[in-house]
């Protein structure tokens, strides 16, 4: 039974070492429904002039906990059931900057790291020997430093490290906004299957113990 | 009332024939370990994988231009579209995972051995067919690394000589991966589990005949075995509940191990992923094939790799019974084999440079060599064990035979 068990821990644990390979430092992510209300804020107001969240509906947004008119003043302009799209078209945002951003719904999921890349990209502005802005993550983005992280110091550069967090929190987020009652859900279903294989089991012990039982009666 | 419709069926249909053949005396030997359990796992996976697939195909959309949106329709907007979803992508990984712990039991304990040939292939076309549901599976959430990989793997087969053009867009239904590969792969991908469903029967059948192998290296009498029915149904049961604990554990709180990163990207015929590496299950044949210079022998030799698989059987000249019970070196082999996969795995998953050319070159050869050297090997174990002197239980299995022989 151990050996068994043991089995398949062992060859899922080391294709989930393989997998995630990244030497991104961790950060703490806020959970707290206001952190993550005030990273969106912060992607409607700021990232959101360029990026698109095209699988995020302003409506969606209420699973954030935002009263009707915080909602109401985010989404002046568009309907609730409008998505986060930014007012510069593609081609628009081509024109600027070469690239068209990405769309940031899913950016927490397609990045190894995933929000935390997102944290250290976002911060990761400086200024280079040559008094360019550049990025640690992403040497040669061609998206601004829109936070301002390049020439931050002290107090100003704690609260935009905060930001960050909270944007990243925020990008997790609707990565796969069904996260959280994916896990609360899960709890029930593992105590549920834990509760069923100990019955299981005891069914199987006592099915096995009327083997001798059954060997005596073959051989008589 | 029940047993007069019973009745009504057995006179029109076999059904308590069948149900008493099948379970309730169909005789099993006593000793049967967990390692036995996964077969009866990867039918419970297979039906799980059928039964999600089917209510995903009720919202997926196999077009270029949709697809990647409708995976995420199903993750957000389908009522528990992410559970479906996320079951069917982690069983995928189950499925696999089942497979080649059901394989490597039966490589263990010789279980592939004669009678049980036919039992052996039709596992190896199982794996086969599992594999290219999984293959073809992959390329539906057009992500980078779907459109990527298939890109890749369809571009293998132009290596065979004079028909590889023409069978590479054959598959792909284009010059390069496109949407007439995508509705063609989805229409393949519902397809096959049904094939799959059709060969798991014939693989039963030719169970039920030969009957299942044990660990105790030599054949069980008929009188000590015990019926299937209630003895392992409730032990295989026990194993389902276990092995579902584990998969809901992946399912509920880490559902994207087995979806990589650049999956969630929109494929992108402009622009290349910096490292393609397909899913972890097919990595040590992907080592084999990137360690082989050649590109065709490197195709070759990935198939090879499971094909080769099939002769074991007549590789295996060894007259000790079973696999590893009695055979020292027929062990020691088995865990170097084993290792080698996860060798190859490894080397499989990191781009080919410096040290892992090597590696992947040398772990080649060892697993090839361990299918080839296996007459040799059996051979000369056999003659050793022999002037060590063998276990009695072995000699009396041996002399029984003998005599059989002249008889
Ligand atoms: C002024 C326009 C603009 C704004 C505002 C903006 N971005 Fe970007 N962003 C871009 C561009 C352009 C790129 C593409 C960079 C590249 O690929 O070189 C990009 C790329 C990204 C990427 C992907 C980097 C990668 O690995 O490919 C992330 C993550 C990102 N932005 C996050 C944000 C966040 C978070 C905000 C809000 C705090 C934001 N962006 C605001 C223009 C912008």
């Amino acid at each position: 039974m151990k050996k068994y068990l043991l089995g398949i821990a062992l060859c899922f644990a080391t294709v989930g070492a393989w997998a995630n390979e990244a030497k991104l430092p961790k950060i703490e992510l806020p959970t707290s429904p206001e952190a993550l209300q005030r990273g969106a804020e912060t992607v409607a107001t700021v990232c959101l002039s360029c990026h698109n969240l095209k699988y995020i509906k302003y409506s969606d947004l209420s699973g954030l906990g935002f009263s009707k008119e915080k909602l109401g003043a985010l989404s002046v302009g568009h309907g609730l059931d409008d998505s986060l799209m930014s007012p510069m078209s593609a081609e628009a945002t081509k024109q600027a900057f070469g690239i068209t951003p990405p769309d940031l719904s899913m950016m927490a999921k397609a990045r190894v790291g995933g929000p935390h890349y997102v944290y250290a990209f976002v911060t990761g502005f400086y200024t280079n020997d040559k008094g360019k802005t550049d990025n640690h993550v992403f040497p040669g983005a061609k998206m601004p430093d829109v936070l301002g992280a390049a020439s931050a110091k002290g107090e100003e550069r704690t609260a935009i490290e905060y930001k960050a967090k909270e944007v990243a929190a925020f990008l997790e987020w609707a990565g796969d906004p069904k996260a959280q009652e994916r896990r609360g859900l899960g709890r029930y279903v593992i105590a549920y299957l834990i509760v069923l294989t100990i019955l299981l089991y005891l069914v199987k012990l006592r099915t096995w113990a009327r083997l001798k039982e059954h060997h005596k009666r073959k051989h008589t | 009332m029940i047993n007069r419709i019973i009745g009504w069926v057995d006179q029109r249909f076999p059904i308590t024939a069948i149900i008493k053949h099948e379970a309730t005396e169909y005789p099993v030997a006593p000793n049967l370990n967990y390692w036995w359990n996964f077969g009866s796992l990867a039918g419970v996976v297979l039906v799980l994988q059928i039964v999600t697939g089917i209510f995903l195909a009720m919202h997926y959309k196999a077009d270029v231009t949709l697809a990647f949106d409708s995976i995420q329709h199903i993750m957000r907007s389908v009522n528990y579209g992410w559970l479906i979803r996320y079951i069917h992508a982690t069983g995928a990984s189950a499925f696999f995972a089942v497979i080649y712990i059901h394989i490597s039991r039966t490589l263990y304990y010789g279980s592939y051995r004669g009678p049980r040939e036919l039992l052996w292939w039709t596992g190896l076309l199982l794996l086969l067919l599992v594999m290219g549901a999984a293959f073809m599976g992959y390329l539906l959430p057009w992500g980078q690394m779907s459109f990527w990989g298939a890109q890749v793997i369809t571009n293998l087969f132009g290596a065979i000589p004079l028909v590889g053009g023409h069978i590479v867009v054959l598959l792909r239904g284009d010059f390069s991966v496109g949407d007439p590969t995508l509705t063609r792969f989805f229409a393949l991908h519902y397809l096959i589990p049904f094939i799959i469903a059709g060969a798991v029967v014939i693989h039963l059948v030719a169970l039920h005949t030969v009957k299942s192998s044990n660990p105790s290296g030599l054949p069980i009498a008929d009188k000590d075995n015990i019926p299937f029915h209630p003895y392992y149904t409730s032990k295989d049961l026990f194993g389902v509940g276990v092995f579902l604990i584990i998969f809901c554990s992946f399912v509920f709180f880490v559902p994207d191990a087995f979806i990589e990163p650049d999956n969630n990207i929109p494929a992108n015929p402009m622009q290349t992923p910096p490292h393609i590496v397909p899913e972890w299950y097919f990595l040590p044949f992907y080592a084999i094939l990137r360690s082989i210079p050649d590109k065709l022998l490197g195709v070759v030799g990935m198939g090879l790799g499971i094909v080769i698989l099939a002769a074991l059987p007549y590789l295996d000249r060894s007259k000790i019974p079973g696999g590893s019970r009695y055979r020292p070196i027929f062990k020691a082999l088995f865990f170097v084999f084993i290792a080698d996969a996860f060798v190859l795995g490894y080397v499989g998953a990191h781009p080919p440079e410096g040290p892992m050319v090597l590696i992947g070159r040398i772990a080649t050869v060892i697993y090839f060599g361990y299918i080839v050297s296996m007459p040799f090997v059996s051979k000369w174990e056999e003659s050793w064990l022999r002037k060590r002197g063998l276990p009695a239980p072995v000699q009396k299995y041996l002399d029984e035979q003998a005599a059989g022989g002249t008889k």
